[in-house]
């Protein structure tokens, strides 16, 4: 099943294999749940999100053009997902950490640097707006290009590149020295 | 690398990964089958117990308006057959004359 590719795993899963599903979960789900993490701060919010849109994915199966990667068609349904979650329950926004306060302090050892690094981050991807996230997530993290992105998130190639180049710059504004280098 | 880099930044990328990373793969992958079963299951088992039921109670329902239907009409008939010279017929204590009951259907 794992020697399939993804447009194979989906015909099956489409005609009710439910292994084929089960493997293309496997397969997506690290993606999924970190593009719906971009968009929910909450990480269980992010997996309910994940887990409904694999869900939606799996009775829109008849939609998806198995000529096309299946990655980005996922992952448009997991961002909607995520979005309309956000919307339908209002969720709460996390306060923005402190960044002053998550970045100092004492000398760290290597995994509380981390750790601290990565409250940073995700506090400087919450004052970005969600599309922003969502491109420069799926462009540095996932390595979609920016055509994809564009059809993802169903705008131009041009908004598409604007808004990685946008967020790239505000997280090297918010993170500073964390990031430890020049624009 | 600058903002304008048309290459994904593998430094960036690996950062915010780090950051976004979710645990528990396994558990995730499993939830999700599991409630692609679950959401299969109880349809099917939904449907049988409402075919069962709803069988039943279609036909009770549909004996009870039978019947219920079969009463009004009957009891519409008589109340209308009761009416002018047939009611005299009906409860006349000699054998009523057929001719003035027969007589009286066509006027309806």
């Amino acid at each position: 099943m794992k020697q399939l590719d993804d447009a194979a795993l989906a015909a099956r899963a489409r005609s009710g294999d439910r292994a084929a599903f089960g493997a293309l979960v496997e397969r997506f789900a690290p993606q999924a749940r970190r593009v719906a993490r971009a968009v929910l701060e909450d990480p269980d919010d992010a997996d309910d999100a994940a887990q409904d849109a694999f869900l939606a994915a799996l009775t829109k199966l008849d939609q998806y053009d198995p000529g096309r990667p299946f990655g980005p068609w996922l992952l448009r349904i997991v961002a909607n997902a995520a979005a309309d979650r956000r919307r339908r329950r209002k969720v709460r926004r996390t306060e923005p950490l402190d960044l002053e306060l998550a970045g100092g302090g004492g000398m760290p050892d290597a995994t509380t640097e981390r750790r601290l690094l990565g409250e940073r981050l995700r506090a400087a991807l919450a004052e970005i707006p969600e599309r922003r996230r969502l491109a420069v997530v799926l462009f540095d993290v996932e390595g979609y290009s920016h055509a994809e992105i564009a059809e993802l998130l169903g705008i131009p190639e041009g908004t598409a590149r604007s808004e990685v180049f946008h967020a790239r710059r505000r997280l090297r504004e918010i993170l500073g020295d964390a990031w430890r280098r020049e624009p | 690398m600058t903002p304008f880099e048309h290459r994904p930044d593998p430094e960036l990328g690996a950062l915010l990964r780090a950051a976004l990373e979710p645990s528990d793969h396994a558990g995730f992958v499993a939830r999700v089958v599991a409630a692609v079963e679950h959401r299969d299951a109880p349809t099917v088992d939904v449907l049988a117990r409402w075919a069962r039921v709803g069988i039943a109670a279609a036909v009770l329902a549909a004996v009870a308006a039978g019947l219920a239907l079969h009463r009004s009409t009957s009891a519409a008939a008589v109340d209308d057959a009761l009416t002018g010279a047939e009611a005299g017929a009906v409860f006349a204590a000699r054998t009523p004359d057929a001719s003035v009951v027969l007589a009286s259907w066509p006027e309806r």
